[in-house]
C-alpha cells in the first residue's frame, strides 16, 4: 500500500525506495524491484524507461486500476484502523 | 565497475530467459545510483571493497534473483500435512511391520546365513522406504501441480462421523469374551509347559534334534505358575467384571514376576542343544549359535512385552483410583 501511495506521482525505483525511507519504510531493495513487477504485472502500475541525467531509469506510476485497489485499500485500511483503536481503547478502560 | 558486472552477470544466470535484459537494466541502474550517492557521501570513487561491501548488502546473486521468480514449491501449504502423513503411515507404519514379520522371516528360513539374511532384509527395507518416499513425493507433486475438483468441490455433509468419545472417565468392565480367552489361554499356555517340560524335552526334525536345556527345569514351577494365573484372572474378568483395580494389580504382578523371570533366563544360555550327529561339526556349532541367538531374542522380546504391558497396567490402575477419579467425582456428585 506504501508503494502504491507513493506512486501516485512517478518514481524510477531508487528514487522510490529512498522515498520511503524518508517517510519512516525502509523497504530492502531484493523486496522492492520484485514487487513493482509483480504490481505491474496485475495491472497496478505502468513504466516506462526513459532517460534522465543521461542514464537509462525505468519510471513506475500508478494505472487507473491502480488509483482504485488503493483507494479501496486505504478505506480498508482505514476501517481497521478504526476498529482496532476502538478494542484497544476499550480493553484500556476495562 | 567490473566488479559490478560480474555480479549483474552472476544474477542474470538465475533470472527468466525473456526478463534478463529488463531486470539486469533496472538493477545495474539501482546500484549505479548507490554507488553514486556513496561516492557522493565520501567524496572520492569507491575503492573495490567499498564497491564489494555495496555488493554483497544487496545479496547472493542466486538469491536476489530468485525474489524475482514466482514462489515455487514441489508441495505446497495446503497438501503438505496430508503428504507427511501419508509418509509417516508408509514407512514407519506399514512397511516396517511387513519386515519384520514376512519378509525378514521368509528371508531367514530361505537357508541363508542369518546374518547375511538380516542385512539383506534391513538393506531392502531402506531401499523399499527411499522408494516409497520417492512415489509419494511424485504423487503429491502431480497432485499439486494438477489439483483435482474435488479438493474444491467438497461437501460438509460428506465429512467423517466423529467417533464415540472414548470412555476415559468411566472404566469399561472386561468384557466375557476377553475373560473367557484369557481364562482358555491360561489352560492351553499350561498344558504346552507340562507337555515341553515333563513329557518330551526335545524335538526331532529328521536326523536333527534340538533338546531343551537343562536351565529350563528351576523354571519349570515359577513359569507354570506364571501361566495357570490367566485361568483366575480371566474368571474373575467373567464373574466380576467391574473389579477393575484388582484385575490390573492382578495383572500387573504377573507381569512384573514375568519381567523377573526372563531377565533371570536371558543370564542363563544356552537355552538349547542342537543334535545332529550325521552334520559336520563346524555346521551344529553353528546350527547351536544361531539358535540361542534366536532364543536370546525372543526372551528380549518377550521382556519388552510383559514391560509394555505393565506400562499399561500401571497406567489403568492410576486412572482408576477411587479418589478424586472423574468418575468417582462423578459417582459422588
Amino acid at each position: 500500500m506504501a508503494v502504491l501511495a507513493q506512486l501516485r506521482a512517478e518514481h524510477y525505483g531508487y528514487a522510490l525506495r529512498k522515498a520511503l525511507v524518508d517517510r519512516g519504510m525502509d523497504i530492502d531493495e531484493n523486496t522492492l524491484y520484485p514487487l513493482l513487477r509483480r504490481l505491474e504485472s496485475q495491472g497496478l502500475l505502468v513504466s516506462q524507461w526513459r532517460e534522465e541525467e543521461k542514464r537509462n531509469k525505468r519510471f513506475y506510476r500508478l494505472s487507473g486500476d491502480g488509483h482504485r485497489i488503493l483507494n479501496q485499500l486505504l478505506e480498508e485500511w482505514q476501517s481497521i484502523d478504526a476498529s482496532l483503536t476502538r478494542i484497544v481503547e476499550g480493553a484500556a478502560v476495562v | 565497475m567490473e566488479l559490478l558486472n560480474r555480479y549483474l552477470h552472476a544474477v542474470r544466470f538465475w533470472l527468466p530467459k525473456a526478463q534478463q535484459e529488463d531486470i539486469i537494466a533496472e538493477l545495474g541502474e539501482d546500484l549505479r545510483s548507490q554507488i553514486e550517492d556513496r561516492e557522493a557521501e565520501l567524496g572520492r570513487p569507491l575503492d573495490e571493497d567499498g564497491l564489494a561491501a555495496i555488493l554483497k548488502q544487496r545479496g547472493n546473486p542466486m538469491l536476489v534473483a530468485a525474489r524475482y521468480l514466482p514462489q515455487r514449491s514441489l508441495i505446497g501449504p495446503a497438501l503438505f500435512p496430508i503428504y507427511q502423513f501419508i509418509l509417516k503411515l508408509v514407512i514407519l507404519w506399514i512397511l516396517p511391520p511387513i519386515f519384520i514379520l514376512v519378509v525378514g522371516p521368509a528371508t531367514v528360513l530361505s537357508g541363508r546365513d542369518p546374518a547375511l539374511a538380516l542385512g539383506e532384509t534391513v538393506w531392502t527395507l531402506l531401499m523399499a522406504a527411499v522408494f516409497a518416499f520417492g512415489v509419494i513425493t511424485l504423487i503429491f507433486a502431480v497432485i499439486e501441480r494438477y489439483p483435482h475438483e474435488s479438493t474444491l468441490r467438497w461437501d460438509p455433509r460428506r465429512l467423517p462421523r466423529v467417533p464415540p468419545a472414548k470412555a476415559a472417565t468411566r472404566p469399561q468392565p472386561v468384557p466375557g469374551f476377553t475373560a473367557i480367552v484369557e481364562m482358555l489361554a491360561g489352560i492351553g499356555a499350561s498344558l504346552v509347559w507340562i507337555e515341553v517340560m515333563r513329557l518330551r524335552t526335545s524335538f526331532n526334525f529328521g536326523d536333527v534334534t534340538i533338546a531343551l536345556a537343562p536351565v529350563w527345569r528351576g523354571f519349570f514351577w515359577p513359569i507354570l505358575l506364571v501361566t495357570l494365573s490367566g485361568v483366575p484372572i480371566g474368571l474373575m474378568g467373567w464373574l466380576r467384571p467391574w473389579w477393575m483395580r484388582a484385575r490390573s494389580s492382578a495383572r500387573l504382578a504377573v507381569d512384573a514376576i514375568s519381567m523377573i523371570l526372563t531377565g533371570a533366563l536371558v543370564n542363563m544360555g544356552p537355552w538349547v542343544r542342537v543334535v545332529a550327529p550325521s552334520q559336520p561339526a563346524s555346521g551344529v556349532a553353528d546350527a547351536n549359535h544361531w539358535t540361542n541367538v534366536g532364543m536370546s531374542i525372543g526372551l528380549g522380546a518377550a521382556g519388552i512385552i510383559f514391560l509394555v504391558d505393565a506400562v499399561q497396567e500401571a497406567r489403568r490402575l492410576v486412572r482408576q483410583r477411587p479418589d478424586g477419579s472423574p468418575a468417582a467425582v462423578a459417582v459422588r456428585r
